[in-house]
């Protein structure tokens, strides 16, 4: 009987490993993750398969006739069975136990030649700080969203302004809190170029739902065009930039028939923004709470623009924001 | 054992019940709801002018502060509840020199429905009061969750806002744990465990009575949050982590302080409990004659007493935090944020098995039965459960595998983790062995049983991918985790809660309830559970993360599907309902032991009469002797026993 659990378990199996449980393997922590996680999966098919099999089994083998009342077999146990039963889980979960440590250590290896990221979250926003790129002025470059070469290891300094939060790249399969007053590590060496969210996995708020960026990996002669390109951007403004810098960070939330964005988060800004001038749009952009949109709620908008944009990056924007909703015009 | 004092006489069960009624104005000052409904008004007035008062004699801005006022309501309003219902006035009146009135049992037994609306201390009444109000409170949270699911069905924000929906799943998880699934296993434990040991009643019977009144107290609390103006209800999940929690608008403090109340009863229930179980067996019930039932709530008792301490102390640090500007978990002065995390689930892990060895237990008494076999293993499975107990405190920093403590405690946490499998895969396994040449009756209890087997299997395995630290790397704090809380907590204390209610409802009302409509309610849930809930598994790991108002719209069909499931599974309830309200009033009478049980709790009438036993049994063997025949559990002076029966269909005799 437990032969035919077994049998059926590793054809279950199979089937399971066909099911694409976990999503693209886009970092070596990711293969390592994975592979914990195939072997926890057999294992558990296999001991379900045992148990659904054998309950199945008795549910259909062992059924009272109608009208019987009669008891069954006074069974009262079997030190043998009982035996097996305690130390097959026992080698089981502290083979699960080892294999899972020695992963562990495997993904946290840091490479001398990684590259840091500081991560600073806050109600409902992400800032990267790349402390050993500068831009005008003498500035770290500080971006909204998380741009990276492949192939390079990074550790993340992850800290918080306010609540809890926490940083998390599905594709990367690595995940870390962010807690005020300290900084929290975690390493990841993408491999896969592309475009992949973050994520806040841990509840911080009205806006935790939409705390996302994303993080954009590039080949390496790509990353460093496009530190160049955040060079020029900090120095310069102007609205082509500005129009360039609200299709990657602003058009998530926001509807702009300009830029031809969709977001629903935030208000429509062909609507609100109709015929306003250049102070308001600012104030609205760097200190959002200001004032509120009817039917938006306060404290959603990050406040971290000031921030994130340079001086000339803001201007841009505005300007832009200014041709786009016709306020300009006036 | 002093059981003699309690012998009932025949003219007393007789007697009218309780104290003459009160006539005139002397009505108001009586124990009873009208004291208590003048004395709630009466408190809030003294409170208020309390805080008030103090503010002003101080010179502190602003008198009317609404943190404060709300400390000081929800404890002193509820103690002039409990006061006007006379939950004190025994020890009052002993306190104060006064002649208490002897203990004439009077309040004892209910004859109408109106006794299950006064402070009764009759271990049966209580457990009936506690079960019917966690019920109530049931219904709420499930109604919680479909507003949820409504919600969640499509991407983007269609009826409530983010606010409101985090308020939706924080008030679900607090009502469902606090104020259903820890109290209700406490009501069936209240209503069977004396019986099962051949008690009276429980060792501290006015206790017991004051214990079930703090627990409406604890859920309003917790619902009126609804009423704080600013900010509604609470809204950082049942977990209340700081500094969101610190940080919240006032309705933050009615979890803090309901918490307290739902807390307080369960220490007292598990006092109880304890006491009970260690010093009141009847003669012959040694430890390892006792039924499982009662092991299980000897092991989740002693959890409850050690533990609900630390979740009582992290919810103060909060409130003091906040109302008295400490500094526990503000790291600008020194406080520590992870910390609150570490007081948090030195309780709340434990509370998962609080939450859950009831639950063993009942499974254990009903598959039994209903498999006409002994459970198989009998003191390896009561000794399962304290292993688990004592494994269960060296767990809880598992939830915190991400949270930034100190790495090297990962490991070491795993390791007891994924240990906690081997005594809880020795407890399903049994059960299996247990169903091994049965003669298996499908009746409600025992499909509600093995769905529980199953279903808490796949809770249990989800929960060794949670406690490998890199697996929980990526799958922590999202739908996966969802999944998981819901098999082990739906899949299995819910569904073991349904096994005991559809099991001892004959006991406790006396009537049969409907088999078919159980059946019915049984195969909806068991549906619904798991086309809800199974598919959160994928989700959580393709990357949605929990208590979010909204998702990537990448996900959407299958939260549509989660939805519609999540409905049915809500209509099953209604089934439920039904049932238990048509069957209580109309159904057959039922046999004092329609099971053919061998445990003491079937031996009586049903109901029983007040004081169970009309005279004290004698336990001479173990509860679960099922195929050999005339093997009893206990013997009852005068009175026919049920016995074990022959195994094999051939040798009986029909007559």
């Amino acid at each position: 009987m437990t032969l035919v659990g077994v049998a059926v378990g590793a054809a279950l199996a199979v089937i399971a490993v066909f099911i694409p449980w976990l999503p693209d393997a886009a970092s070596e922590q990711a293969g390592i993750v994975d592979s914990v996680y195939w072997v926890v999966t057999i294992i558990c098919v296999v001991v379900f398969a045992v148990v659904a099999g054998v309950s199945a089994y008795a549910v259909y083998k062992f059924r009272a006739p109608p009208g019987d009342s009669d008891d069954g077999s006074p069974i009262h146990g079997h030190t043998g069975l009982e035996i097996v039963w305690t130390l097959i889980p026992t080698i089981l979960v502290t083979g699960i136990a080892v294999y899972s440590g020695v992963a562990l250590a495997q993904a946290e290896d840091l490479p001398a030649d990684h590259r840091t990221v500081e991560v600073t979250s806050e109600q409902f926003a992400w800032t990267f700080t790349y402390p050993d790129i500068e831009v005008e002025g003498g500035k770290p470059l500080t971006t909204g969203e998380l741009v990276l070469p492949v192939d390079q290891a990074v550790q993340f300094e992850i800290t918080s302004k306010d609540v809890l939060h926490s940083f998390w790249v599905p594709e990367w399969r690595m995940k870390q809190d962010a807690v005020k007053g300290i900084t929290t590590r975690t390493t990841v060496t993408p491999t896969k170029l592309g475009t992949f969210p973050v994520i806040c996995t841990e509840l911080c708020g009205l806006g935790h739902a939409i705390m996302r960026s994303q993080a954009r990996i590039l080949s390496p002669n790509e990353f460093e065009a496009w530190v160049e390109e955040q060079r020029r951007l900090a120095r310069e403004g102007g609205a082509v930039q500005g129009a360039d810098l609200f299709a990657a960070q602003c058009g998530s939330c926001h509807v702009l028939a300009d830029a031809g964005t969709l977001g629903q988060v935030g208000p429509n800004l062909d609507e609100v923004l109709q015929g306003a001038d250049a102070e308001f749009i600012m104030e609205s952009i760097v200190d959002p709470s200001a004032q509120i949109a009817e039917g938006y709620q306060d404290g959603v908008m990050p406040s971290n623009y000031g921030e994130i944009f340079t001086e000339p990056q803001l201007e841009g924007l505005v300007e832009y924001l200014l041709e786009a909703t016709g306020g300009g015009a006036r | 054992m002093a059981v003699d004092v309690h012998a009932p006489q025949a003219a007393e069960r007789e007697a009218p019940h309780g104290p003459a009624p009160r006539k005139g104005l002397k009505r108001l000052t009586g124990a009873g709801w009208l004291r208590a409904l003048w004395f709630i008004p009466l408190a809030w007035v003294l409170a208020t002018l309390l805080v008030i008062g103090s503010r002003s004699a101080l010179g502190y801005e602003p008198l009317w502060e609404l943190q404060v006022l709300i400390v000081a309501w929800t404890v002193i309003v509820p103690l002039a509840f409990l006061a006007g219902l006379g939950g004190f006035d025994y020890w009052l009146y002993w306190i104060s020199g006064r002649p208490t009135r002897p203990e004439d049992h009077s309040g004892h037994g209910a004859r109408t429905w109106k006794d299950y609306f006064r402070v009764n201390t009759d271990h049966k009444v209580i457990g009936v009061q506690y079960l019917v109000t966690t019920i109530v409170f049931f219904v709420a949270a499930g109604l919680l969750a479909m507003f949820m699911r409504a919600e969640l069905a499509q991407p983007g924000m269609q009826y409530v806002d983010t606010n409101t929906f985090n308020g939706l799943f924080s008030m679900h998880a607090s009502l469902m744990i606090f104020l259903f699934i820890i109290p209700a296993f406490a009501g069936l434990g209240n209503y069977v465990i004396p019986l099962m040991i051949g008690a009276p009643d429980m060792a501290f019977p006015r206790l017991n009575a004051l214990s079930f009144w703090l627990l409406p107290i604890a859920g309003l609390i917790m619902l009126s949050s609804y009423l704080v103006p600013e900010g509604g209800a609470f809204a950082a999940g049942w977990t209340n982590y700081v500094p969101l929690a610190v940080n919240q608008a006032d309705g933050n403090l009615m979890f803090q302080m309901g918490v307290q109340w739902a807390g307080a009863s369960s220490i007292m229930t598990a006092l109880n409990f304890l006491v009970t179980i260690i010093t009141m067996r009847a003669p012959g019930m040694t430890f390892w004659r006792m039924p499982l039932l009662v092991w299980a709530n000897f092991a989740t008792s002693t959890l409850v007493v050690l533990a609900t301490p630390f979740v009582a102390g992290s919810q103060f640090f909060i409130m003091f935090d906040r109302v008295l500007h400490t500094n526990f978990f503000n790291p600008e002065l020194g406080g520590d944020i992870i910390a609150y995390q570490h007081i948090f689930w030195f309780y709340s892990h434990p509370a998962v098995y609080i939450m859950m060895l009831p639950g063993f237990g009942i499974a254990s008494e009903v598959i039994s039965v209903f498999a006409r076999k002994p459970v198989f293993g009998y003191r390896l499975m009561a000794l399962s459960l304290m292993a688990i107990l004592i494994l269960g405190f060296s767990v809880w920093a598992h939830h915190m595998f991400v949270s930034g403590m100190q790495p090297w405690i990962r490991v070491p946490m795993m390791v007891t983790t994924l240990v906690i499998a081997v005594p809880t895969g020795i407890k399903v396994f049994s059960w299996l062995a247990t169903l091994w040449e049965g003669r298996l009756h499908f009746k409600t209890p025992m499909l509600f049983a093995l769905g529980f087997v199953s279903m808490f299997v796949i809770g249990g395995l989800s929960g060794i991918y949670l406690g490998s630290v890199p697996v929980d790397i990526h799958a922590s704090d999202t739908y996966f985790v969802v999944a998981h809380i819901h098999y082990v907590l739906f899949g299995g204390s819910l569904f073991t809660i349904f096994a005991g209610i559809y099991y001892w409802f004959p006991k406790m009302t006396g009537r049969m309830y409907n088999e078919k409509l159980g059946k019915i309610h049984f195969w909806m849930t068991f549906v619904g559970f798991n086309v809800t809930f199974f598919p959160m598994h994928w989700v959580g790991l393709q990357g949605m993360p929990r208590r979010v108002a909204d998702y990537a719209p990448e996900f959407g069909t299958w939260n549509l599907v989660i939805s519609i499931a999540s409905f049915a599974l809500g209509a099953s309830t209604i089934v439920f309902l039904y049932n238990m309200l048509v069957s209580w009033r109309r159904g057959p009478v039922a046999p004092a032991n329609p099971w053919h049980a061998l445990t003491l709790e079937w031996q009586v009438s049903s109901p029983p009469p007040i004081f169970n036993f009309d005279e004290i049994p004698q336990v001479v063997g173990s509860p679960y002797e099922y195929g050999t025949r005339g093997a009893r559990h206990a013997i009852l002076n005068g009175k026919p026993t049920e016995t074990g029966r022959a195994p094999e269909p051939m040798e009986i005799i029909h007559s």
